[in-house]
């Protein structure tokens, strides 16, 4: 979603070089003209497939570059000490101690991060990247690590527990552009939303009930019911379950081999549970074990 | 205030009957307008001469040739014996026998005083910089300005920087003198502060031309005065001859605008 | 007094690398202003020339890099010569290029409108007054261009530093970037902290920028 930043920068990117293009040449027919938008942006692209470094050439140079979110607190953040922690890094530092290699932490933003792996400026993302059709067609995900789903929290005295039958008075809290909003706009079009911009304006609203129940990513209600009392997670998981998962550039064979080899092997030492009880547990608790690690790659 | 007070200043070597400044044949067009058409003159060192001329005649691009600030399209222009054009190396040496002040009053406004007059004698001449001080001080003394050397232009009124304007001009040591409009842009109270100055130099024996609208105070200064016509010098006369019995026709137009002034003038002076 | 949530600043490092990222954001912008101040008085003055080939190229260039979020060009620089050439350009140099190109289109413009600004009777001043062109320009026209710009290339100035807050998206760490993570990475302990932590940053800012404004009014009032 954040992701379409991304692309119109790049379209606007192709869009002035079109006309720079179209200056220097003096004008031709309109067809041709985006034509030539079409093969710029097409080179544009071509140019990325061999930009990533194999498996052998970053055991040569001693160093992995990891592309992670530094302002995700619990999954990746930047401690007191400025030390990167979190269940991301957790698995970050992992791959770095079983390659032999040191881990070079980059600190990646939700609309830059298939940018850098198709520039080849990290070797890996770990940034709690949701698997997703349209990010498979850019990168290459490895097995996955967790699971995220869809949440809804709302009041102890009312709680929300299925939107089947919904009462047309009843207004769900979403903040815009998340998946919560595209889901439910596309799944249940007759529940009114309530949209707001940021995740303390939606909590405020929820506060002052100004709607029912407030959707969004499964972690963050389950924390949010967690932190603050009265309120429940009434419907834990909706709509389709999805995968949280390493992701490496398009067609970086040996890596990715290593990396799925390596997440199951780590099954045997039930590394993701032990990954949850050292970064995830205060937040979410015990309870939520099972519903978010995925061990060996498998899912239900 | 100015009266008879600039009469030594150093670097002044007059003798009349000399030819100064000869136009012979000048042709000035802008674009497709002809300014100035085949005009020829002759200043003698020591005169002083007024230009007049309704405006857009060509009074301001006249003196602007002169000082090759403006390209011509025909005839020659000389100082002396050197050729005047802008394209020439010898300009800036040919440019310093001539001061020019200008109708709005061009002091640089981030330089005090002193420093306006001193930046041209000291970067052009290369001359001391305590000797130019000296002289610039007595002639400030001289316009009455002394106690302005430290200021900026800013905090001086308009009558106050043309004569600063003048003062500059003078410290260069110029043979020749153009001024153009001076009092053009400045309140009437101050007109008369700024000619007195003008008339001093005229009694000293300066060779000037002036461009003026001022009919009494040219009357007052010229030796000779020249009416400017679409770019021809159609009358070249005597103040005396000029004021009086203008020969043609469109002086005669000329002079009668003034001349309704000048009655107005007279019934208050009449009192 | 509210809680600012003050304390997480003094938590391990978190005050030390705040200070740190300020100085990553100062280090991005006074390169950028240093290469730019110089070029853009080339390109400024270039511009009041009266070829039009240079003038149409040089117009073209402020156009594009005006037109362009800079965080476009972040990104084209970054990423963008990463595809097109190969290059792998760190996130401090590609910024320092962004913020270089956008700086000298700025001052390049501010130079010209200072430029023609001056009148022509200061030139023709001058030159009655037998100063070559070069001492015109030495003595007349450079002085004066100066006065006027040092409030507006103040003005830049400040802006290229604050605007650094952008190179966050392509992995440079700065101010901001620090003060989000330490905001974060305490979200559940001090939820407050965010107000105390930004109010830090504004006062760093603040800082960082003041003697460039003091300085500023001192040359204004010894030049005027």
């Amino acid at each position: 979603m954040k992701n379409s930043v991304l692309k119109k920068f790049i379209s606007i990117a192709a869009a002035v070089s079109a006309i720079l293009a179209l200056t220097a040449c003096g004008s031709q027919g309109t067809e041709s003209d985006s034509q030539k938008a079409e093969t710029q942006k097409e080179e544009l692209t071509a140019g990325a497939d061999t930009v990533y470094r194999t498996l052998d050439e970053i055991k040569e140079d001693g160093t992995i570059r990891i592309g992670v979110f530094s302002d995700k607190n619990p999954f990746g953040y930047v401690d007191e000490n400025g030390e990167y922690q979190g269940y991301d890094v957790y698995f970050a530092n992992k791959i770095g101690e079983d390659l032999g290699v040191k881990v070079d932490f980059v600190s990646t933003e939700a609309a830059n991060r298939i940018e850098y792996l198709q520039t080849g400026k990290v070797d890996i993302i770990l940034a709690n990247f949701t698997v997703t059709e349209e990010r498979a067609e850019e990168v290459d995900f490895a097995l996955p690590y967790m699971n995220v789903a869809l949440g809804v929290v709302s009041p102890d005295d009312k709680v929300v527990e299925s939107l089947d039958d919904w009462n047309s008075d009843d207004q769900i809290i979403v903040i815009s552009g998340t998946t919560a909003e595209t889901y439910l706009t596309e799944n249940y079009p007759d529940i009114p939303l309530q949209k707001y911009d940021s995740y303390a304006t939606a909590k405020n609203a929820l506060e002052n009930r100004n709607g029912v129940a407030w959707a969004n990513d499964n972690t963050e209600v389950i924390a949010y019911a967690l932190q603050n009392k009265g309120y429940t997670v009434g419907i834990p998981e909706l709509g389709s379950k999805d995968t949280i998962a390493p992701a490496v550039s398009k067609g970086n064979e040996t890596l990715l081999q290593w990396i799925n080899d390596e997440i199951k092997a780590l099954a045997d030492e039930q590394f993701f549970h032990a990954d949850y009880d050292a970064t995830l547990v205060d937040t979410y608790g015990e309870e939520y074990k099972e519903e978010l690690v995925v061990e060996g790659g498998v899912t239900e | 205030m100015a009266g008879p007070l600039l009469q030594d200043v150093p670097g002044q070597d007059i003798a009349c009957g000399q030819a100064l400044l000869t136009m012979e044949h000048v042709t000035k067009r802008f674009e497709e307008s002809l300014i100035l058409d085949d005009i020829s003159l002759t200043i003698q060192k020591g005169e002083v001469i007024v230009l007049v001329g309704s405006s857009g005649c060509g009074k301001s691009t006249m003196l602007r040739c002169i000082n090759a600030l403006e390209p011509i399209q025909g005839g020659i222009i000389r100082l002396g014996e050197e050729q005047i054009d802008p394209k020439s190396r010898g300009l800036t040496s040919i440019r310093q026998k001539i001061g020019m002040v200008f109708q709005s009053y061009e002091l640089f406004p981030h330089m005090t005083v002193l420093d306006n007059i001193l930046l041209a004698p000291m970067k052009v001449q290369k001359r001391k910089k305590a000797d130019i001080t000296e002289e610039a001080v007595i002639l400030l003394e001289r316009v009455g300005l002394k106690e302005k050397a430290g200021c900026f232009p800013r905090q001086l009124s308009g009558g106050q920087k043309q004569r600063v304007a003048i003062v500059r001009a003078l410290c260069m040591h110029p043979e020749l003198m153009l001024f153009d409009e001076v009092t053009a842009a400045l309140d009437p109270e101050m007109v008369r502060e700024v000619l007195d100055v003008i008339l001093a130099l005229a009694a000293q024996g300066r060779t000037m031309l002036i461009v003026t609208h001022e009919m009494q105070f040219a009357r007052a200064v010229a030796d000779r005065v020249l009416f400017l016509d679409k770019g021809k010098i159609i009358e070249n006369a005597p103040p005396e001859e000029f004021f009086e019995n203008p020969k043609t026709e469109r002086a005669k137009q000329f002079l009668n605008t003034f001349s309704f002034e000048t009655v107005k003038g007279k019934d208050k002076q009449g009192k | 007094m509210p809680d600012l949530g003050l304390e997480v600043l003094l938590k391990g490092q978190n005050m030390e690398r705040l200070l740190i990222g300020l100085l990553a954001a100062l280090k991005i912008s006074l390169v950028s202003v240093a290469v730019s101040l110089p070029l853009g008085i080339l390109l400024g003055t270039l511009m009041t020339w009266k070829n039009p080939f240079i003038k149409a190229v040089l117009r073209v260039y402020l156009e594009i890099i005006r037109i362009m979020p800079q965080m476009v060009l972040l990104f084209l620089v970054f990423f963008g010569t990463t595809r097109a050439f190969g290059w792998d350009l760190s996130g401090e140099s590609a910024s320092v290029i962004v913020f270089s190109l956008w700086g000298t289109a700025e001052m390049s413009d501010l130079v010209r409108g200072a430029l023609i600004s001056i009148p022509l009777h200061q030139y023709e001043s001058g030159e009655a007054l037998g100063l070559s062109k070069v001492q015109i320009y030495r003595y007349i026209v450079v002085p004066q261009t100066l006065r006027r710009l040092i409030p507006l290339s103040i003005n830049l100035i400040t802006r290229m530093i604050k605007t650094t807050s952008l190179v966050l998206m392509i992995g440079v760490v700065e101010i901001l970037k620090v003060a989000q993570q330490i905001i974060e990475a305490n979200r559940t302990a001090s939820p407050n902290a965010a107000f105390g932590i930004y109010l830090v940053v504004f006062l760093l800012y603040f800082f960082a920028c003041w003697p460039i404004s003091v300085a500023a009014r001192y040359l204004e009032k010894r030049w005027r």
